[in-house]
């Protein structure tokens, strides 16, 4: 059980993004990643991820305004889309960006609105989680820091 | 071995007790990848965690940098190749590296999910179709396979 009240806030916070079915296993698969010669891989790693993914987010909502709509194209930026975020472990993101392409497959334009505007709301939500999340992790400090005797 | 359910309780940066862990392996030898994405993002992961496990990986991100860079000689042990392409998709890029005789492991690594996507890569030559993201599960049993065909020291 951590002593440390940072590090069980930090412990409990991360424990409901995967309760709260925001993320799936490939997070703790890049943590793994993360030691002593990478000690922020996993923020790096998602930082990383959301500054190219804005641009494919843009590309998308333009392609979304063209008229009329071009529906591979969509297909193709989503698929793209659904790679990145799934590389990270975004698990609600993953399946609005599978639903988006069967809409896309189908050729409905109602559905792919609706559906765009969803992959936003969790891609935002999940983002301001991480961001909390790596704050704190900042302010907790390192687990053999915070266990270091005096 | 397969993975066990999710039993990581500790935070960032603390040791997390799971088979198939990406720290787990550790390679006899220097084996060398490429890894042809697109993505930029993808195509830095792919290399980042494949040089975490000590491999010397190269990346490109098209279809035709990647036959072009086999066909001046460049050897490598794995290659990680994505379906969808800029330029020359992943396809045809894998019929072409296997068409110079090339026979090192290649796993496609794509977004693709379908049956129909699967059987098209795997017959034009990749060894195994991964749904993206690539594991520990997938990606550990190759390594020790690919560090077992080189002799003990």
């Amino acid at each position: 059980m951590e002593r440390n009240p940072l590090r069980r806030q930090l412990q409990m916070m991360r424990k409901s993004f995967f309760d709260q079915g925001y993320l799936d296993d490939q997070f703790v698969q890049l943590e793994e990643l993360q030691d002593e010669a990478n000690p922020n891989f996993v923020e790096e790693v998602v930082t990383l991820y959301y500054r190219d993914s804005s641009r494919l987010i843009l590309s998308i909502e333009q392609a979304l305004e063209r008229k009329p709509f071009d529906f591979n194209k969509l297909d193709a930026y989503m698929h793209q889309f659904k790679g990145s975020s799934s590389s990270i472990g975004a698990k609600k993101v993953k399946a609005e960006s599978t639903l988006f392409r069967e809409y896309c497959k189908s050729g409905n334009k109602e559905g792919c609105m609706r559906c765009f505007q969803q992959l936003k709301k969790e891609y935002a939500t999940l983002r301001k989680k991480l961001e909390a999340y790596f704050q704190l992790a900042r302010q907790a400090g390192p687990m053999e820091t915070a266990c270091r005797p005096k | 071995m397969a993975p066990a359910a999710d039993e990581a309780k500790s935070g960032n940066g603390g040791q997390i007790q799971r088979p198939f862990t990406f720290n787990e392996i550790v390679l006899r030898n220097r084996l060398t990848a490429l890894v042809v994405d697109g993505d930029n993002f993808c195509r830095l992961l792919q290399q980042g965690i494949l040089q975490a496990y000590g491999l010397q990986t190269q990346t490109v991100d098209n279809g035709d940098a990647a036959v072009e860079l086999i066909a001046s000689g460049a050897k490598f042990d794995l290659i990680l190749i994505d379906m969808l392409l800029p330029i020359l998709d992943g396809l045809e890029a894998t019929r072409r590296i296997r068409a110079m005789g090339v026979n090192c492991k290649m796993l496609g690594v794509t977004a693709f999910s379908g049956e129909r996507e699967r059987q098209a890569f795997l017959a034009a030559g990749v060894d195994l179709f991964v749904e993206k993201p690539l594991g520990p599960e997938v990606l550990i049993p190759i390594l020790r396979e690919l560090d077992g065909q080189y002799p003990s020291i």
